[in-house]
């Protein structure tokens, strides 16, 4: 739903692969971590852009990037540790979160509070790595409970 | 015009000649039928003839979706799987959520046809328009979640979408379902069946296009209020957190749990079955379907016991009931590893525990013994048997070959009075519903289009007391009978709206949850929505909406004429009209179902003795075409 709020908010129509934001789905375990931009420890985004079009806002920690000095070279797309970053090859150019001007679409349509934007946004980070070491946890007991049960 | 919403293709998959052809989707069709559900039967009912069998080559399985499929609506991610049935030989159509049907619009197209069959396993691949067959003779065998996952790892792509059938659709088992991320089953009539007996594993879809509405400010902010709508809604709320299980709790109180195999509707054992207990012991997370603001599935997972180790979503209410109450088990893992072989093996979980109910019966009745099953004790409340069992039908095993045909085949194979065990209709196993204490659902297992359906006409409102809804839908001089659950008086007019209403849903398509229930969306948001999206002004009637749902149900039914359905047909097995409810609120009630059937016929413009369209209301709904296809 975030995805498509994204799309439609900066692309006037329905498209998922143009959002900037990413939900992974892992249908087998029951999870879905959602991507999204930053805010990043650090930003290897910004390290890498050779001409300096990726900035980071030392306050927030979240990067933006202006699109008059991108050069197009593709680096910050292969960088980007959550993926988020993209390119489009129809109309050529980099599609990355500008976070709304700070009132992100994604976060106002989410039903169930998962993406929150605001100052004390490490929560989101914290938050997701405890949902992820929790289902690490779960994984396995279930690991060690069928391998008692003798199944594979 | 061009038309918001439609991609306007449709791909079809050649496999007989192993290749694809593309066409335009014929506009005309959207003003007279909008699209999933409507398009598919305009199709079918052209393209494939009278009489042929489900399981040859001749049939076809159709994926259809809707305009706004993909988009920002609501519970907008549902996709109907169409074709003549495997399990009942009539209209078969099977609904599924996740997020199949968008992949398939932002592929690019409308509707997908499967047509022919392979010489050997294959699996289609769509990435947009790079339209691949690819060999499938290693996936064969695969339960569902494995081949998904073998061809997401294939081409390195965990976005891609796949629907799979598993070794129940191999071997044909007639309720063989389709899988759908891993969980969301398309369960009903059959539909793995038809592609098993196409050789064909999987459907994989990726797009990466995009769905584009008619007015695209106005369908935005309209879908966002309506999703506040939805989050704001106290039962939606309910539903997000407790899923359908909340419904054992109400079904046992109105006495209409199914319990053993239908024969009474309250279940001692019904607490171990019910939300407050399953979620705090057994859930892990909650899931939903693309687009939605409710998410009722649940990822569960067991700690202890015979099944231990058990992670699976589900089951829904229905499973609840299928391998819960109606076997006699008091015990939730049982339904949810028995949810989970179905999800594997491929197969609809009602049917296949209907099914079981069926053989329990007649095992406790004498008409099969140890001799016939193998060796297997039938017994109620039976867990281990229950499973095994289960395995053996999708494997078409021993015994379980008999039951893969369904519990009709199954009981007119073993004969001796099996028949009056096997509670179907038209084919079609009951749901877990009871006329007897519901008589709306008498009437709409009766004359459902694919038989004993809860789904395209189970009227919500009569039965959990909706009064101000129900007045202002049918009139307040139709109360208070029309929502008295125990009376046959005004049910066929509830039918019937209902069944025009949830026509529109399905050609939408969305999701049943929020429409149906609770009842948030109804005729008038659709009218609302429909021309912002489309560009369609005419489709701001409710009037027209009424008759492209007319429209639609009588194509289904002119569809069955031709298989020879008549009113013959439209009837309820003897233990809902003859055997008066045991025990329980509804205790002494049966179904007069022929009044019902009397009524609904005249508001539908059928002939009161063949229950078949007159050829008035053929013309008044422009359906005369289908005299051109005998």
């Amino acid at each position: 739903m975030c995805e498509l709020a994204c799309s439609a908010k900066h692309e006037g129509k329905f498209q998922p692969s143009l959002a900037r934001l990413k939900i992974i789905k892992y249908d087998d375990i029951g999870v879905d971590i959602p991507n999204v931009c930053g805010p990043c420890e650090t930003a290897p985004c910004v390290d890498i852009c050779p001409v300096y079009a990726m900035r980071r806002d030392p306050i927030s920690k979240m990067t933006f990037l202006e699109e008059d000095k991108c050069i197009l070279c593709k680096s910050c797309v292969g960088a980007c540790v959550n993926g988020v970053i993209l390119l489009d090859t129809e109309r050529m150019r980099i599609i990355k979160c500008n976070h709304c001007d700070g009132d992100p679409e994604c976060a106002k349509v989410c039903p169930t509070g998962a993406i929150i934007y605001g100052p004390a946004s490490k929560v989101q980070a914290v938050d997701r790595h405890s949902k992820i070491l929790s289902y690490l946890k779960e994984i396995q007991r279930t690991a060690e409970a069928s391998s008692a049960s003798g199944e594979s | 015009m061009k038309y918001g919403g439609y991609t306007g293709k449709i791909l079809r998959v050649l496999l007989d000649a192993g290749d694809f052809r593309t066409e335009s989707l014929p506009t005309e069709w959207i003003r007279e039928y909008i699209g999933g559900d409507g398009f598919a039967a305009r199709l079918l009912y052209e393209e494939v003839p009278g009489q042929i069998d489900a399981l040859s080559p001749e049939n076809k399985l159709l994926i259809a979706t809707g305009p706004i499929t993909g988009t920002l609506w609501p519970m907008s991610g549902r996709t109907v799987f169409v074709s003549k049935a495997a399990l009942t030989g009539i209209w078969g159509e099977s609904h599924v959520g996740g997020f199949l049907g968008p992949e398939l619009k932002y592929a690019g197209y409308d509707m997908l046809v499967v047509e022919g069959a392979a010489e050997k396993p294959v699996y289609i691949l769509i990435e947009d328009n790079d339209l691949q067959i690819i060999d499938a003779s290693d996936l064969w065998g695969m339960t569902t979640n494995d081949v998904t996952a073998a061809i997401k790892d294939r081409h390195k792509d965990p976005e891609i979408q796949v629907a799979a059938i598993g070794p129940a659709g191999e071997y044909k088992v007639r309720f063989a379902a389709v899988i759908v991320n891993n969980a969301r089953a398309a369960g009903r009539t059959g539909m793995g069946a038809v592609l098993g007996s196409k050789n064909v594993k999987a459907i994989a879809i990726r797009g990466t296009g995009s769905v584009e509405v008619h007015d695209h400010e106005g369908f935005t902010e309209l879908a966002k209020r309506a999703h506040q709508r939805v989050r704001e809604n106290p039962q939606a709320q309910e539903m997000g957190r407790w899923g359908t299980w909340i419904l054992t709790a109400v079904k046992q109180e109105i006495g209409e749990l199914p319990t053993y195999n239908h024969r009474t509707g309250v279940f001692s054992g019904w607490e171990k079955l019910s939300a407050g207990y399953i979620r705090p012991r057994y859930t892990i997370s909650d899931r939903a379907c693309f687009g939605c603001s409710l998410g009722c599935k649940k990822m569960n997972y067991v700690r202890e016991g015979l099944f231990a180790g058990t992670l699976e979503e589900g089951p829904e209410y229905e499973g609840l009931m299928a391998f819960g109450s109606s076997l006699g088990i008091d015990d939730y893992p049982t339904t949810l590893k028995a949810n989970q072989v179905c999800n594997r093996y491929g197969m609809d979980i009602i049917s296949a525990g209907a099914t079981i109910g069926f053989a329990m019966e007649a095992f406790e009745n004498g008409i099969i013994d140890e001799k016939d099953t193998g060796g297997l004790r039938l017994e109620w409340g039976d867990r281990e048997m229950t499973i095994r069992l289960l395995e053996m039908m999708g494997r078409r095993e021993g015994f379980g070959d008999i039951l893969a045909e369904g519990s009709a085949k199954a009981a007119a194979k073993i004969g001796k009075g099996a028949e009056q065990y096997a509670l179907h209709v038209k084919g079609m196993e009951i749901s877990g519903q009871d006329g007897r204490t519901h008589r709306s659902i008498g009437l709409g297992h009766a004359t459902g289009a694919r038989g004993a359906d809860h789904l395209r006409s189970l009227v919500v409102v009569d039965q959990l007391g909706y009064e101000d809804i129900a007045a202002e839908r049918w009139g307040a001089d139709k109360l208070p009978e029309i929502i008295d659950p125990y009376t046959e008086k005004h049910k066929a007019n509830a039918v019937f709206e209902s069944e025009n209403s949830y026509c529109i849903r399905d050609t939408l398509i969305v999701c049943w949850y929020s429409v149906s229930w609770p009842p948030i969306f109804w005729m008038q948001d659709f009218a609302d929505m429909l021309p912002l999206a489309t560009g369609v002004k005419e489709f701001g009637s409710v009037d027209t909406l009424t008759e492209i749902a007319e429209r639609q149900v009588n194509l289904k039914r002119i569809f069955n004429a031709r298989e020879g359905i008549s009113r013959k047909d439209d009837n309820l097995p003897s233990r809902f009209t003859d055997e008066p409810m045991p025990e329980g609120p509804g205790k002494g009630q049966v179904v007069d179902l022929e009044p019902m059937l009397d009524d609904y016929y005249r508001l539908r413009g059928w002939d009161l003795e063949t229950g078949l369209p007159t050829n008035e209301t053929i013309r008044r709904l422009s359906l005369e075409w289908t005299a051109k296809y005998p």
